[in-house]
């Protein structure tokens, strides 16, 4: 259907990608992991949106100067051939075991929450099923995947309302209660809340008001940190710094706070809900990594979609040592920071590049 | 009209010469060769006054006294009165003949003059028009189309009297023949989906229609989706507003049904009675319809879901009413729903089979012996036999019948997906069935307007319907050309 269009993607579509794609599994445990700096942590998906905020602007300028070309075709521009499809090999092997770290994240919190004592196999394999399906759309599809999974699940932003009414407000004082190292650990395991925005290098060239991508991409960072921001400030409300610690999804636990006369255990529902926040993350990543597999062989088939799904189911269930797995994925997160950095990197070699060579 | 003017002889002969070599062929001994093997293909010599005529027709399609009146009595009598309103073609090939005489015309040939006259005699036995069964309302006009093209056109040219309502005919079916006319509002419709409309009438290889339904899963964009991606309706009322949105419609001859094109997926929740009844009714209906669709989908598999893989969500009370009710059923919940479905599908086909008056009793005797006894024989719980219930009858809110079996065949997805996975496959089917509605396309366009792509002026007649002085613009499905009709001249 809009496959064969390029330009694709309107205003909405640009904002919901952008917003969509950040929210993943990541959020469930975001106090958890900022609870070193107990508290005062409760402000900290504001600066992150701060952040992400000014590390969009250097993406969005470098898009710009190459405005029908992907970050994979970028690098082959700038850096060459050999080494562009080098880092661009790296980039697809980061990119499934970004999608492999939160699928498992999220089938192992299916397997705890809601389906004990099963095996992963079957929900993972329809999960993946369902990624496919939607990526064979083409990114219009994606996007507007990420449009209907945001309102169908904002209503799970009611359930914040039990625990306001029972939390205290005077967690929040006072602001500053931590030092540069609790500060700088906070950051390090919280920042991956708002990472992938950056995937806006990827899709760019199919925006159709690529000026004003900025403006909406900035809307969507912002949509994401305010809902982020609002998980984070009940959390704090509702817990006590110890439980912030200890407690792994402390969000998940807000969920199981949530009193219906007809419904118990509402976390069952919310958790199970959470599939369509999954899916449009995995499903962008997977969009994205099938186009640097494209790049990388020079052709654009379907085949390459299911080779990389491939990949991902073994990265998942490959009986890798279970330590090596959680390294792996608790690390692999921090590559998004080099992510983050990267674009800058890029518009320097594009500046210092003579003019006669850049694309 | 020339020909029977004995003044103007000389015209005839003209006119009956340019057109010699094409008549000289024509014998009627090469149409009876045509028609060989008809039995009601009728050759009927008279000897009139100063010549023999024949006359030719198909007896099937024209009843006796319309033949009598129209043909036989004017030649009798006045010649002049039937070429009056006979269609004299100045060249007509072998071909043009038989196809005219197949439509049901009579072909008027006089011998001597060497002419073949076509009068238009066609008066097949027809039912009358009436109200539909289908889609019955209790306010608002109650007639619906009948089987014949032209009748269900003039109900649409009775309510839209403009000179910019355009039809364009087409003949369909490889064998069959079928005439079809595609109506629209010149100046409001889509240039762009006529087009589009025109290219796949135009591909269609098909050997024969009997209805609608058939042409409009042959034009389907996606023609392995089990939702219904154009409407059909058989009210006239229905018809006229969509084609004053801009849409086109597709008349068939034969077919009660007229599809409409584009539309979106709102629209098949929206009965024509909406507008009829006051906005506040109509759109708490028309939620409940919509609602219901979803609603019916996931009802039974919920049920499985939670007695199988989430009992802790439910409360403690509430839990033990379930458990109290499936007690001496000794199957799990996918067997007990599967078996209770698959019974209200057999008495629902049961049901339309038979004659209505044996249907009925099957209907009420089979729902209530099967209901309570597949209880006490504690094959089912009775919970469940409320939920199946309740859930077969929100399938059938929706006006469209097509959509209210695919709300059906969608159902055994869910179903399976909540035994093997609970909600979480619940959650996947209902990803699926978004994403499915959202690639969805009808004509090209997005079937799922307005939610995606957004027309936030389409929202007041979607779920709920606006008020009618809030809602002045046409809807985006229909991506319309203009918004204004053009001035009627009046005369002083």
């Amino acid at each position: 259907m809009d496959k064969d269009k390029f330009k694709v993607l309107n205003r909405y579509h640009v904002v919901f990608l952008v917003q969509n794609v950040m929210v993943g599994t990541s959020i469930l445990s975001l106090p958890n992991r900022l609870s070193s700096m107990g508290y005062s942590q409760w402000w900290m998906p504001l600066l992150f949106g701060v952040i992400a905020n000014i590390v969009l602007i250097p993406m969005i300028w470098l898009a710009l100067k190459y405005r029908d070309d992907h970050l994979f075709a970028i690098h082959e521009k700038l850096l060459g051939k050999w080494l562009g499809k080098s880092i661009n090999i790296f980039l697809v092997a980061y990119f499934v075991v970004i999608i492999a770290a939160v699928c498992a994240s999220y089938i192992q919190l299916i397997q705890v929450v809601a389906l004990v004592d099963r095996t992963i196999t079957g929900p993972l394999i329809i999960l993946l099923l369902m990624i496919i399906y939607i990526v064979n759309g083409g990114i219009k599809s994606v996007a507007r995947f990420c449009i209907m999974a945001f309102f169908l699940t904002l209503g799970t932003v009611f359930i914040l309302k039990w625990g306001f009414v029972e939390g205290e407000i005077s967690h929040m004082l006072p602001i500053f209660n931590f030092n540069a190292q609790e500060f700088y650990t906070a950051t390090k395991n919280g920042l991956m809340a708002v990472g992938g925005f950056e995937l806006i290098s990827f899709y760019f060239p199919y925006i159709i008001d690529q000026r004003k991508a900025l403006k909406h991409a900035s809307l969507g960072i912002w949509l994401c940190v305010l809902l982020t921001f609002l998980f984070t400030f009940v959390s704090v409300m509702f817990f006590s710094e110890w439980q912030l610690k200890h407690l792994i999804y402390p969000v998940l636990n807000l969920f199981k706070e949530v009193e219906l006369s007809f419904l118990e255990r509402i976390d069952v529902l919310g958790i199970t809900l959470w599939v369509f926040l999954i899916l449009s993350t995995t499903a962008a990543y997977l969009w994205a990594a099938k186009r640097g597999l494209d790049s990388i062989l020079s052709t654009a088939k379907s085949a390459h979609l299911y080779m990389i799904v491939i990949a991902v189911y073994l990265v998942v269930q490959i009986p890798f040592m279970q330590e090596f797995q959680k390294l792996l994925f608790e690390r692999i997160f921090y590559v998004m920071y080099v992510m983050f950095v990267w674009p800058i990197l890029l518009c320097i070699i594009h500046v210092m590049k003579p003019k006669r060579t850049r694309g | 009209m020339s020909y029977w003017n004995g003044d103007n002889n000389e015209e005839v002969t003209n006119s009956t010469s340019t057109t010699q070599n094409d008549k000289v062929l024509i014998t009627i001994a090469m149409i009876k060769s045509k028609l060989y093997g008809i039995n009601d293909a009728t050759f009927k010599d008279i000897q009139t006054g100063e010549e023999l005529v024949t006359i030719i027709y198909f007896s099937s399609l024209i009843e006796k006294l319309t033949l009598h009146r129209t043909v036989i009595l004017p030649l009798l009598t006045q010649k002049e009165e039937l070429v009056k309103f006979a269609d004299v073609p100045a060249q007509i090939n072998l071909a043009d003949i038989v196809s005219t005489i197949i439509e049901g015309n009579t072909i008027v040939y006089f011998h001597t003059k060497n002419i073949f006259a076509i009068v238009n005699t066609y008066s097949p036995p027809m039912s009358s028009i009436i109200g539909s069964d289908t889609e019955s309302s209790v306010i608002g006009p109650q007639d619906a189309f009948t089987e014949s093209l032209q009748t269900n056109l003039s109900l649409i040219k009775r309510r839209i009297q403009n000179t910019s309502l355009k039809n364009k005919d087409y003949i369909v079916g490889t064998e069959t023949n079928t005439k079809i006319s595609v109506v629209y509002m010149e100046h409001i419709v889509n240039k762009d989906n006529l087009d589009k409309v025109h290219k796949k009438i135009v591909d269609i290889k098909h050997p024969g229609f009997n209805d609608i339904s058939i042409l409009e899963q042959l034009m389907d964009d996606h023609p392995f989706s089990p939702i219904p991606q154009y409407l059909a309706t058989v009210r006239p009322d229905a018809v006229a507003s969509y084609l004053l949105d801009g849409r086109i419609a597709i008349f068939m001859n034969n077919s009660q049904a007229v599809m409409i094109c584009p539309i979106s997926f709102f629209e098949l929740f929206t009965s024509p009675e909406d507008a009829y009844n006051r906005w506040t009714t109509a759109s708490l209906l028309r939620t409940l319809r919509f609602f219901g669709f979803f609603l019916s989908v996931i009802l039974t598999p919920t049920y499985i879901s939670v007695l199988t893989h989430h009992p802790e969500m439910l409360p403690f009370n509430a839990l033990l009413n379930l458990q109290e009710s499936r007690g001496k059923v000794p199957f799990p919940p996918i067997l007990e729903v599967l078996f209770m479905e698959l019974v209200i599908e057999i008495l629902r086909e049961a049901g339309t089979r038979m004659p209505s008056k044996i249907g009925q009793t099957i209907g009420i005797v089979g729902g209530i012996v099967i209901g309570t006894a597949a209880v006490e024989a504690s094959l089912v719980s009775n919970v469940l036999i409320v939920i199946v219930a309740i859930s077969a009858l929100l399938s059938f809110l929706s006006p469209n019948f097509t959509l209210s079996n695919s709300n059906r065949a969608i159902r055994y997805i869910f179903i399976v997906a909540a035994g093997m996975f609970g909600l979480y496959g619940q959650m996947i089917a209902f990803a699926w069935l978004f994403h499915h509605l959202l690639t969805l396309t009808s004509l090209g366009t997005p079937f799922m307007t307005p939610v995606i792509p957004r027309k936030w002026t389409d929202f007041l007649n979607s779920v709920v319907r606006a008020p009618f002085f809030f809602d002045k613009r046409k809807s985006g499905v229909a991506n319309v050309q203009s918004k204004k009709a053009p001035p009627i001249e009046k005369g002083e």
